[in-house]
């Protein structure tokens, strides 16, 4: 009988422990896949319902770093938005600066990074009023239509009247 | 506010650009006037903190080496306001910058041709017209450039062509400008 407990605790506590290790890993795992012009054209797309949030930065960017914080906050506050980050940091640059930087700074929603064929396919595709300034924010309405384009650093004052007004789009 | 003009108004080629006169890093002051008898103006706003800008040192430098005595000048502009003059001359003299560099204090040039990015490129003829703006070539990492779009522009502006091609984007670090 008290084999019997031991190993059903024994059971029980390592079964415990990996299930809490694999939960914390989740949680800390980043991952960042390339994206070409079908996938993102899918993600703009495939709205269900939700409005997306799509930002453009990269981590030599310095007022792409400033804006994030405010984004992160924005994703908190809005779950019912879908936002999304597009690195356009080169793909090589995915494990040592990306992740890091990513982690560092705590940016729970998903991100990938550029994998179109070059950056002028992805700045057109986009808005080809764009000149390639960084960062920008796309913001499209539940219908996947364009409802703003927005070239360099914006507040978070900013960034919500934006969000609030897809929002009102039918 | 770091962009403080709309898209639509980005210069394209056919435009014509005021003279204008800006001092090097050593006090020394130049007017475009001063490339007049030049076969192109190449016109690069450039920035010493900036990777992208940076991954392109020694493409500008070949660039210079290659056009200088085919009658091409080049301007270097730097409307960075946090990158100081002594900072633009060490890095110049760094990357073997031969060509002018001149300090764009409180980005009135930049504004001008409404430049927004570092690197960006302009060329011009001899009345000041732009004749190519855009991207130095199509990528940032030098062993994966297909296109090499302002080495195509000047070969056609030398061979007295049209530049097929006069127009491009590429990302690059926003010009710091004044609040």
């Amino acid at each position: 009988m008290h084999k019997l407990i031991l190993i059903f605790l024994l059971t029980f506590l390592t079964g415990t422990l990996i299930t809490g290790e694999s939960q914390k890993n989740t949680v800390k795992e980043i991952k960042v896949v390339k994206i070409d012009k079908d996938g993102l054209k899918k993600i703009i797309r495939n709205r269900n319902e939700k409005i997306l949030f799509l930002n453009l930065w990269a981590t030599w960017c310095v007022p792409c770093r400033e804006e994030i914080p405010d984004i992160i906050k924005l994703a908190e506050e809005y779950r019912d938005v879908d936002f999304v980050g597009l690195s356009v940091d080169l793909q090589e640059d995915i494990n040592s600066k990306v992740i890091p930087f990513l982690k560092a700074n705590n940016v729970f929603y998903r991100n990938y990074i550029n994998g179109f064929d070059n950056d002028e396919e992805l700045i057109n595709f986009l808005d080809e009023n764009w000149s390639g300034a960084l960062p920008a924010t796309l913001i499209y309405d539940s219908n996947g239509k364009k409802a703003v384009f927005l070239e360099g650093k914006k507040t978070y004052k900013k960034f919500k009247e934006e969000i609030e007004r897809a929002r009102l789009r039918k | 506010m770091l962009i403080l003009f709309l898209p639509s108004v980005y210069l394209t080629s056919g435009h014509k650009v005021e003279n204008f006169k800006l001092k090097d890093y050593n006090g020394k002051e130049f007017q475009l006037s001063d490339f007049k008898e030049s076969r192109a103006i190449v016109i690069m706003f450039i920035a010493t903190q900036c990777p992208i800008s940076n991954a392109y040192n020694s493409r500008m430098v070949e660039l210079y080496n290659d056009y200088k005595e085919k009658g091409v000048s080049f301007i270097g502009i730097n409307s960075n306001k946090q990158e100081s003059v002594e900072e633009i001359k060490e890095h110049a003299k760094q990357h073997g910058f031969e060509f002018v560099i001149l300090k764009d204090e409180r980005n009135v040039i930049a504004d001008k041709f409404k430049a927004s990015v570092t690197p960006e490129i302009f060329v011009l003829n001899s009345d000041f017209e732009i004749l190519y703006h855009g991207r130095i070539d199509d990528s940032r990492k030098e062993e994966d450039v297909k296109t090499h779009d302002l080495r195509m522009a000047l070969d056609e502006i030398l061979a007295g062509k049209k530049v097929s091609n006069s127009q491009t984007k590429a990302f690059g670090c926003t010009i710091k400008r004044v609040d």
